[in-house]
């Protein structure tokens, strides 16, 4: 067990900077929650966990996408990147959309008096009662970067524990047969129980809405991930024994 | 054992304890049934299942009633993301002991995480420890279970060859994961009740069971697959039923809307 540990040092090390960038990641995704989805604060209208998981899972499958042509880490990476940062930008602008057409309300935020980067005035078109609405212009590119840092967080998980399962000895993807897929789908697993919890961890940070990296929120993300870092040793340290147990059996 | 926590008296809450000792006890113990028995008798690892997720949701119900700040449905997730991961770290190294050390090890990550969450991120809510204690087990037993009832056994091996090599992995940390956050998430408000909560987390786990039974055929064959699909509708029957009864009982009053007026009749 001693020996696995140590053997993939490196594996562990990638497993933990990517429990760490997911939650990173998670402080810059517009989460607006249940009062986003009524239009009554900034943000997408969903939790977060549902957020980063259709991010981080996209980023998940389009560098196992990746994986099948290249083992060349950076290009892993990128894909895993531009994946999850598509889903997250596509769910922004079709939540744009509802809000602008559907509902009726501007893109503004109640957080900033005006917008950093287009530098338009807010507070003037927040509703009453509200905590603004919609995904003004920064929250929209807060919200890409985050999908950016989510995405080779989940690729970077994934890529170490199919290395990991690489030396112990096991194959991924080679064989056609529905149950020669051991070490894919055991890795799978591992990253998404991985990525739950480090979407979970941020979210309690947050409590479950922010609205950007102009979101004063923001600023509380060291305590998160820090949180993270511990509780991705753990899991890393139990992912890697249990794959390296794969190549025992 | 399968009726979990939705028996017994109407009005009485169950204390943490009794849910805690179902959940523990019944879940184990369902699991090794079901892995000691012939693959026909692998619904007992279901049943284990319902033991487990009726545990979890019951811990769910306790921590959210103080407001995470965020949806429910991150605990649930949480619960399956630290189950998943202990679980197949407890079989890996386990044996025949894997289940136990899945638990051991799932307190162990829902321990540290509780911690981490009143610690640093300083959430404030004094059961957070217990509760991901808690939760964490009550996740990894119900993977376990429902593993059991699609693989026949918890061996490592088997597990990953049935289960996770073909991905039903993912089936059961869904619908696991509905188990144990939609209960609560149902059910919450100012009128929430133990009883009417876990009589819906039964018939979610009862869901999960039959959905695994189907998936079972695969392995076990149609014979096995039948039996837990029964088995499950069985359950399923008896605790919708009881959830049905229990919303009539706490509804300030149930009556017939009849059908839509016709445009006739709005004039």
């Amino acid at each position: 067990m001693i020996d696995a540990l140590l053997d993939n040092i490196v594996s562990m090390i990638y497993i933990i900077l990517g429990g760490v960038l997911i939650s990173w990641s998670v402080h810059f995704v517009p989460v607006g929650g249940a009062p986003a989805a009524m239009a009554q604060a900034t943000g997408i209208g969903t939790g977060t966990v549902q957020l980063a998981a259709g991010a981080g899972l996209t980023g998940l499958v389009s560098a196992g996408f990746m994986m099948n042509v290249t083992d060349n880490l950076p290009l892993i990476l990128a894909s895993g990147a531009v994946g999850a940062m598509i889903m997250i930008a596509v769910t922004m602008i079709v939540g744009t959309w509802v809000y602008v057409y559907g509902v009726g309300c501007v893109p503004s935020s109640a957080k900033v008096k005006v917008d950093p980067i287009t530098k338009y005035r807010q507070d003037l078109y927040v509703s009453q009662g509200t905590e603004g609405h919609g995904l003004p212009t920064v929250s929209f590119v807060s919200g890409v970067i985050g999908g950016l840092l989510g995405g080779i967080g989940g690729a970077l998980v994934y890529y170490a524990l199919i290395e990991v399962g690489l030396k112990a000895g096991l194959t991924a993807g080679t064989s056609s047969s529905v149950t020669g897929h051991e070490l894919v789908g055991i890795a799978a697993m591992f990253a998404i129980g991985i990525f739950f919890v480090n979407a979970v961890i941020p979210s309690y940070n947050i409590g479950g809405t922010i609205e950007g990296f102009h979101d004063p929120k923001w600023k509380k993300w060291p305590k998160a991930v820090i949180s993270s870092f511990v509780a991705t040793i753990l899991c890393a340290v139990v992912a890697v024994i249990a794959i390296s147990q794969l190549g025992v059996i | 054992m399968s009726a979990g926590g939705s028996g017994g008296g109407a009005n009485a809450a169950y204390p943490p304890q009794t849910i805690m000792a179902i959940g523990a006890v019944g879940g184990l113990a369902g699991i090794y049934l079901g892995h000691f028995l012939p693959p026909m008798f692998s619904f007992f690892g279901g049943l284990g299942a319902i033991c487990a997720i009726v545990w979890g949701a019951d811990a769910v119900r306790r921590v959210a009633s103080y407001g995470l700040g965020t949806g429910v449905p991150s605990i649930g997730m949480i619960a399956l993301g630290m189950g998943i991961v202990a679980a197949l770290f407890g079989l890996s190294v386990g044996g025949i002991a894997g289940p136990i050390v899945s638990f051991v090890a799932a307190a162990i990550i829902g321990a540290v995480i509780g911690v981490l969450a009143n610690k640093v991120i300083g959430m404030g809510i004094p059961i957070m420890e217990q509760a991901m204690v808690e939760i964490a087990g009550a996740g990894t037993l119900a993977i376990i279970g429902l593993s059991v009832v699609i693989a026949g056994e918890f061996t490592y091996g088997a597990v990953i060859e049935n289960v996770v090599a073909n991905g039903y992995i993912a089936l059961i940390f869904i619908i696991g994961g509905m188990g144990i956050l939609h209960p609560f998430n149902a059910n919450l408000g100012p009128d929430e009740k133990q009883d009417r909560t876990l009589s819906v987390a039964v018939e979610k786990a009862a869901i999960a069971l039959i959905i695994t039974g189907f998936a079972s055929s695969l392995h076990e064959g149609l014979m096995a697959a039948g039996l837990n699909i029964a088995v499950g509708l069985v359950i399923w029957t008896v605790a919708f039923m009881k959830y049905y009864g229990f919303v009539k009982r706490d509804a300030h009053s149930v009556v017939g809307t009849g059908l839509l007026p016709s445009a006739e009749e709005l004039q």
